[in-house]
């Protein structure tokens, strides 16, 4: 596993051989694959690892998965000096902070703290971002979401909406 | 997607294609130097903020502030010098909150260099970071695209030549406050009269361990002149041929009041006209 500092780019390296049509091996077949040749095309066996983002600006893909990156950059360096147990007992700290702190969405919150601005104190003290705060905490995204009251969510959570 | 909002390149990608023409890019002219001397550093700045060939503020305020003792100068897109120093600032009032130490002048550089690298340049940050801390007075540059400077006196923006040349004859070792000021001071003006897109005032920082002294329009070398002549009319220009004067008291023997029909015709002058 390589120790990437920078996410990837986000437009492919290469392309699929198989994308061409079966009888004409090389062609681009447009009804299989799809009208671009950048994307690759939707059959592709899972090639492409890279979260799909909705536009080809080269910045996105870099900031959707920065903090992912360096987490598994930390995460390799500790595997490597530590052994394999360190990176999987602070992955599953992590986990279990996540499924056991809940804070109603009314106060800004939500389930599993690994959103911006979640509220979950705990997961952002064990992934080091305790005391940091970015663009991402502060426009989350959404804005425009239509506020869930806490009533509605409460019984939502324990199945009272007959 | 938190944070940025990329959902309208694509359209604008395709506008593009199709012949409408993107938006130039503004170059923002500035003059920001910074320079340390024995016992403390200084930061300077113009006041002009440019937009294209438009002057959009002349009397800007360049100089952020970061912690009681650090500020930063700003060149490139206002805004991001702007935010991103505010954004800076809170990030490090929790880590000193967190470490309980005053903080550094380091930790700030490595702050923005980190931030601004993540960001590829598309966040047009040009900065001069100067402080005190306990490890001293320190003097960074850092550019949009995450590269930092060490030097004992820098010079960023438009104006950077003009004011590099200045400190390039005249800066000498261990300087003392007043000469430190005038140089930066002399460096700024060089900027303002050399580079067209500085101008205006000069502001200049000096922060010593001790304090920091913000010295707004330090130097005001471009004075708005008063016009030669007066294009006012004088009170009583233009003649009159009848004066009446109305009190307030007397406004009621001017006003008619007229009773209003019974309720049922109330609405008669909205009833729809109909060809008889």
């Amino acid at each position: 596993m390589a120790l990437r500092i920078v996410p990837a780019a986000g437009h492919p390296a290469y392309t699929e051989a198989a994308i061409g049509a079966p009888s004409a091996p090389g062609v681009h077949d447009t009804l299989r694959a799809n009208l671009s040749l950048t994307t690759p095309a939707p059959k592709a066996a899972g090639a492409n690892a890279h979260a799909t983002t909705a536009s080809f600006h080269p910045l996105e893909s870099r900031l959707s998965q920065w903090r992912a990156q360096q987490e598994s950059l930390k995460m390799e360096m500790l595997r490597r000096q530590f052994g394999v147990a360190e990176p999987v007992k602070r992955q599953m700290e992590l986990s279990i902070v996540r499924a056991g702190e809940w804070q109603p969405a009314c106060l800004t919150g939500g389930f599993g703290g690994s959103a911006p601005g979640s509220g979950n104190l705990h997961a952002d003290i064990l992934s080091g971002r305790d005391c940091e705060i970015g663009w991402e905490d502060v426009f989350t995204g959404e804005e425009m979401r239509d506020q869930v009251d806490f009533h509605v969510e409460m019984e939502t959570r324990f199945g009272m909406n007959w | 997607m938190p944070g940025f909002d990329f959902s309208n390149h694509n359209r604008n990608l395709a506008l593009h294609a199709k012949g409408v023409p993107l938006p130039k890019a503004t170059s923002t002219g500035t003059t920001i130097v910074g320079c340390l001397y024995d016992g403390g550093v200084v930061i300077a700045a113009d006041t002009r903020a440019t937009s294209g060939p438009i002057v959009a503020d002349k009397n800007c305020e360049k100089l952020h502030y970061i912690s009681p003792q650090i500020w930063c100068a700003g060149a490139g897109t206002a805004a991001d010098t702007e935010f991103t120093t505010a954004l800076i600032s809170s990030n490090l009032e929790l880590h000193a909150l967190s470490t309980g130490r005053k903080p550094r002048v380091v930790t700030v550089m490595t702050m923005l260099k980190q931030h601004l690298f993540r960001y590829q340049g598309h966040i047009g940050a040009y900065l001069v970071v100067a402080g005190c801390d306990p490890t001293g007075a320190h003097l960074f540059t850092v550019h949009a695209h995450g590269s930092t400077d060490k030097l004992p006196y820098v010079t960023m923006g438009s104006g950077s030549l003009a004011a590099m040349s200045v400190f390039e004859t005249q800066w000498k070792r261990d300087m003392t406050r007043d000469e430190a000021v005038k140089l930066c001071a002399d460096a700024i003006q060089a900027g303002i009269f050399n580079d067209l897109g500085s101008g205006s005032n000069v502001d200049v920082c000096v922060i010593t361990p001790e304090k920091t002294q913000l010295m707004r329009n330090y130097i005001t070398p471009n004075v708005r002149e008063k016009k030669m002549r007066d294009y006012k009319f004088q009170r009583g220009t233009t003649a009159w041929l009848d004066e009446r004067v109305v009190k307030r008291e007397e406004v009621r023997k001017y006003v008619v009041v007229e009773e209003v029909e019974g309720a049922v015709d109330r609405a008669v002058g909205e009833r729809m006209e109909v060809d008889q």
